[in-house]
């Protein structure tokens, strides 16, 4: 972590995430587009809690592997599904 | 020289623990968008029933929650030992509202008369959220002892495997919720 990407400006970068959802989910959330932008969302706010709440950067690759492997697989099958309709 | 990776935080059947809830949260959330490819019309319609406001706010609260557990943790490491522990009450604080509104929440839905029967969508909703709201019950209870032995002088910089045990589960807790919030009460 450095001087600018901290764990004070990581809790603030979730909060202004999660209120881009919430403006998202005014603007008509039907779209395909706006979709695939909340879960892009969803996607990098769960990296960040991995990578930087939970302190998983430098542990061995397995952790990282199960980690982040279940964050995409579990995004990617609610897209693929979303896509589906 | 060969670079070793760094131990994991906490204790390594606490991690199990983790990686058998995020299984099952994980199949909840994939048979929630598989069952809705059918039933399309009938979740977004009982979506919009539901309050985003209080989703967004919650949502906010765990993430500071687990903002208050890494701070505490930082703390312990620097044998601030008072200060660790004010934080994880701080951590507590904003748990304990999490609750409170979602408990509101479902007193909301059952005076409505809508309970887990009404629908598929709803039956997911309660499943889930509520499957979500007792592992924030039993994460402040965990948060709560271990505040309780950090303010009494039991943990030190050295001994900072009790918190960050207590940390990683809260922090699943938190993660949990990231993809729930979203698939729950936005995406339609």
């Amino acid at each position: 972590m450095n001087k600018i990407y901290n764990i004070h400006t990581v809790w603030l970068m979730l909060v202004l995430l999660t209120l881009l959802t919430y403006g998202l989910s005014y603007i008509d959330a039907n779209d395909t587009v706006i979709m695939l932008i909340l879960m892009v969302v969803a996607l990098t706010k769960g990296v960040m809690i991995i990578r930087d709440y939970m302190e998983l950067k430098g542990v061995s690759l397995l952790w990282k592997i199960i980690m982040y492997g279940w964050i995409t697989v579990v995004s990617l099958a609610i897209v693929v599904a979303y896509l589906l309709v | 020289m060969k670079k070793y990776p760094k131990p994991i935080p906490g204790d390594l059947a606490m991690w199990i623990i983790i990686f058998a809830e995020l299984l099952v949260f994980g199949i909840f959330f994939i048979a929630y968008a598989v069952v809705r490819i059918n039933n399309v019309d009938m979740f977004n319609d009982s979506q919009l029933t539901l309050n985003r406001e209080t989703g967004a706010i919650n949502t906010i609260l765990l993430i500071t929650a687990s903002y208050f557990v890494v701070m505490a943790i930082h703390a312990l490491k620097n044998n601030t030992t008072k200060k660790s522990s004010r934080y994880l009450y701080a951590a507590i604080a904003s748990g304990s509202l999490f609750i409170l509104i979602k408990t509101l929440e479902f007193h909301d839905k059952m005076s409505a008369g809508i309970d887990i029967g009404t629908n598929t969508f709803y039956m997911f909703y309660f499943l889930l959220t509520l499957f979500h709201y007792f592992h924030v019950i039993l994460g402040l209870m965990i948060l709560f002892v271990v505040a309780l032995k950090t303010q009494k002088g039991h943990y030190n910089a050295n001994q900072t495997h009790a918190m960050e045990t207590a940390g990683s589960y809260w922090h699943m807790v938190d993660l949990v919720w990231i993809i729930m919030f979203p698939l729950i009460y936005v995406i339609r």
